[in-house]
């Protein structure tokens, strides 16, 4: 899935400092987060045969960028993940939905000035192991 | 012996209702069966009894199954439409694969198909002949 954000020019256009897993480097500004919220696993007698992923994705910018795409960049997670039906490897398919729409914004405890704004939401993917 | 996990459980169906000596076919992607083997009784108290009396009948068989969708086997569903009883095997560990239930059974089948998640199927059975504990 990360993969599939990643390899998305349109996205990685709108996020100048790109796409990360739980945490963002120093200095990025404007940039997506993928997170694990929850995961469950469905089991038969022969063995696991579906994970079952709760994932945070969301678009994060700082008030100062110079372009603000915080708006088309959840967009286009929402536009790619939605519905989504994709491969991967070890994994007979998978799809994603998103469960629930999320949109905060974050003031610094310091620097009242300065303000994150997150946009994005919880993908539920569903992987159907071989 | 010891007690097992339900983990290796096992249903295995043979839709010609012939069952064992041949191999009977595993049903894939069940995650759980249960079988009951209750004696229906009558209560026959009278007067001066005192306590309630019950004579025994006859022993229901019969159970359900469970697990997943898949389309690779439609084993429960082709059973649902059969006029005749399949030959049921139902083992709760397959690392001690002497000790099953078995016998011929008439099985329906269910399926729960929603968008938050994988379909699920379950199946009743009920008997259709004497059934038997091995060993």
């Amino acid at each position: 899935m990360i993969g599939l954000l990643q390899a998305d020019a349109t996205l990685t256009g709108l996020l100048a400092d790109g796409l990360y897993i739980d945490v963002a480097p120093p200095n990025a500004k404007q940039f997506a987060i993928v997170s694990l919220v929850d995961e469950l696993d469905d089991d038969v007698f022969e063995g696991r045969v579906v994970e079952d992923v709760l994932y945070l994705i969301k678009a994060v910018e700082l008030s100062t960028v110079p372009t603000k795409n915080i708006k088309p960049a959840a967009a286009r997670i929402d536009a790619l993940l939605h519905r989504a039906l994709f491969l991967a490897p070890g994994y007979r398919e998978a799809t994603a939905q998103r469960e629930r729409r999320l949109r905060w914004t974050e003031v610094d405890e310091i620097d009242k000035s300065i303000r994150w704004a997150h946009r994005g939401g919880h993908y539920r993917v569903m992987a159907t192991l071989t | 012996m010891a007690i097992k996990t339900g983990r290796y459980g096992e249903v295995r169906f043979d839709p010609t209702g012939v069952g064992t000596p041949a191999p009977i076919p595993v049903v894939i992607a069940l995650n759980g069966w249960k079988a009951s083997f209750k004696t229906n009784y009558e209560d026959v108290t009278c007067f001066q009894d005192t306590n309630l009396v019950f004579v025994p009948g006859l022993k229901d068989v019969s159970g359900t199954l469970g697990g997943f969708w898949d389309s690779t086997s439609v084993v429960l569903f082709e059973a649902a439409d059969a006029p005749d009883p399949g030959w049921l095997q139902l083992t709760p560990n397959n690392t001690e694969p002497t000790f099953f239930w078995s016998g011929k059974a008439y099985l329906d089948a269910d399926i729960d198909c929603t968008v938050k998640g994988a379909p699920k199927v379950t199946s009743t059975f009920k008997a259709a002949a004497s059934w038997t504990m091995a060993p």
